[in-house]
């Protein structure tokens, strides 16, 4: 597929879950094909990073349900910030834990899932929709019930995939991602290089092959298709570009040049705009 | 952690009378060795948890260890009853079997909720079953959210979790692939554990679908080739068909099952102890 085809899937007021962990492994190729296209009023599930924070300053998420925002070198996704600060999003703010059970409990097709995480804290305060499950035993446990959160939609990255949808993850971590497909309706993966079926295993061990083809409705060749964020080992996160993508964040000003010289043309050009600025 | 035994000590240290042990292995990778070792020390009043009890535990209810099952479908597959199994509940011999009855997905929902440390599970299932009346554990629980009833099963923590799987390393990190059923899930969710291989290697190589228990998630590995006779282990052994087919008529029959339990499982006990045993 191409990242406009699979935008074209997407509608407007859609659950879509956002793969990768804060500013590591996100499909930031689509991000930017959102950008691009006039969906709104998104609910985004995401464990997030500049994904949230794009969307959030471009005001396409109605709802963000996440466990935290950050760019992991910025502690706080300057975006995310400022649309918290001025209310324009509504929040629905779980423990890590709760979030992967709600994807969990999504996958498996359960309308919830018992689990002690976020006993105890402010999270049942905050989210006074959450409730509390009593366990039917002796025990008579009191746990949170963490509804399912599933997904119209789910938008990840990966290493290297085939032109199936069989997807491998070569960095140390995969992240939800597979959790993220196994929660969606429609799932949809980008990949740093499409490649022969049996290259893969040439590539990784069989573990690595997080997602398979049973997972996946459409794939997308995306080169730093992750970038800014990291997509080890294909590359680091680009923390100059990082930086002052946080900078102008602060500054309507500075945050409409960032605009205009990244994120207004296509992907080529962002790839390309990218280079020119670590020329310079 | 893991640590490296043999399998009569490590049941020695790890079964007691009266303990809930579970014995997993779908069909392949059945630790039956390690089965008829409790038969051999003499446990007794166990709570034997199993999937699917086939002849390692009409083995061991044949040879009285067993107060109690709890169990998902009982047989000897492919041939047909279990007729040790079958004596105990209905005629009580050697000793009365009580019995618990779930469904497949009821007692791996159980399992992986004792692995993850949650009091009970949720699943869909048992609907328009008769175990529901059968098994009291088994309850309803109503979704707080969509009011939706399902089903809510107790977790499982035994006390010793048992499986067979193909290698150990010598710090006891175990590996095992083909069907693996719920070997990981019986093991995070027993209190001790233990796992019989086939071998141990210097080196884990990746394989696919290969699953690997951390040694620190593993009470004791004892290395026992054929453990799993007549069940297989995948890449070292076959099924033994014949022994499943032969099982029927030793079953049947009480003498014929005390002679096969004296000549065979007790025959190194004999040795031992002389005519007394």
């Amino acid at each position: 597929m191409s990242l406009a085809g699979v935008v074209g899937e997407l509608r407007s007021g859609m659950t879509i879950g956002i793969g990768g962990w804060g500013s590591r492994r996100k499909p930031m190729a689509l991000v930017r094909a959102i950008l691009r296209s006039d969906l709104t009023d998104l609910t985004v599930v995401s464990y997030g990073g500049p994904d949230v924070g794009l969307l959030a300053a471009y005001g396409r998420v109605r709802r963000l349900v996440t466990g935290f925002v950050s760019l992991d070198s910025v502690p706080l996704e300057p975006h995310f910030r400022r649309a918290r600060q001025e209310g324009t999003l509504e929040l629905t703010e779980v423990d890590e834990g709760m979030l992967y059970w709600g994807l969990l409990a999504a996958a498996n097709r359960l309308p919830f899932l018992p689990i002690r995480a976020g006993l105890g804290s402010d999270v049942l305060r905050v989210n006074p929709s959450l409730r509390t499950i009593r366990s039917p035993y002796e025990d008579g446990e009191e746990l949170v019930a963490m509804p399912a959160l599933r997904l119209d939609a789910a938008l990840i990255h990966l290493n290297r995939a085939d032109r199936y949808g069989n997807g491998q993850y070569l960095g140390p971590d995969p992240y939800f991602d597979d959790l993220f497909c196994q929660a969606a309706t429609r799932r949809y993966l980008t990949c740093e290089r499409l490649v022969d079926t049996k290259e893969l295993l040439a590539g990784g061990p069989p573990q690595s092959l997080l997602v398979n083809r049973m997972m996946v409705d459409g794939v997308v060749e995306t080169p730093r298709g992750a970038h800014f964020t990291s997509c080890v080992p294909d590359y680091d996160r680009d923390e100059a570009f990082q930086r002052a993508y946080a900078k102008a964040a602060g500054d309507e000003e500075a945050w409409s040049r960032f605009r205009a010289a990244y994120l207004e043309g296509d992907e080529t050009e962002y790839q390309e705009a990218v280079i020119r600025a670590s020329l310079t | 952690m893991g640590e490296i035994t043999s399998l009569r000590d490590a049941i020695a240290d790890l079964a007691f009378d009266g303990a809930t042990v579970a014995l997993e292995g779908f069909t392949h990778l059945i630790p039956v060795a390690a089965g008829q070792e409790i038969i051999r020390q003499g446990r007794r009043d166990l709570t034997l948890v199993r999937m699917t009890p086939d002849i390692v535990y009409d083995q061991m209810i044949g040879a009285g260890c067993a107060r109690k099952l709890v169990f998902s479908w009982a047989g000897n597959p492919g041939v047909g009853s279990l007729h040790r199994f079958r004596d105990a509940v209905q005629n009580g011999w050697p000793v009365p079997l009580e019995i618990e009855e779930h469904s497949h997905a009821g007692m791996a929902n159980r399992y992986v909720a004792g692995a993850a440390g949650l009091p009970f599970a949720v699943l869909r299932g048992y609907v328009g079953t008769d175990l529901v009346a059968q098994t009291p554990n088994i309850k309803p629980i109503t979704c707080p959210f969509t009011g939706e009833v399902l089903t809510a099963v107790p977790a499982l923590n035994p006390d010793v979790g048992i499986v067979h799987a193909q290698r150990a390393d010598r710090a006891g990190n175990v590996q095992m692939w083909g069907i693996t059923g719920v070997h990981k899930e019986v093991v995070l969710a027993s209190k001790r554990s233990l796992v019989t291989v086939e071998e141990i290697v210097d080196h884990l190589d990746p394989r696919p679908g290969a699953v690997i228990l951390p040694h620190w998630a593993i009470t004791y590995v004892a290395e026992v080739p054929g453990g799993a006779h007549p069940s297989y282990a995948m890449g070292y052994s076959e099924r033994d068909n014949d022994y499943y087919q032969a099982w029927d008529a030793i079953s049947r029959d009480r003498d014929a099952f005390g002679d096969w339990l004296t000549s065979t499982v007790m025959r190194e006990v004999r040795a031992i102890l002389g005519d007394q045993a």
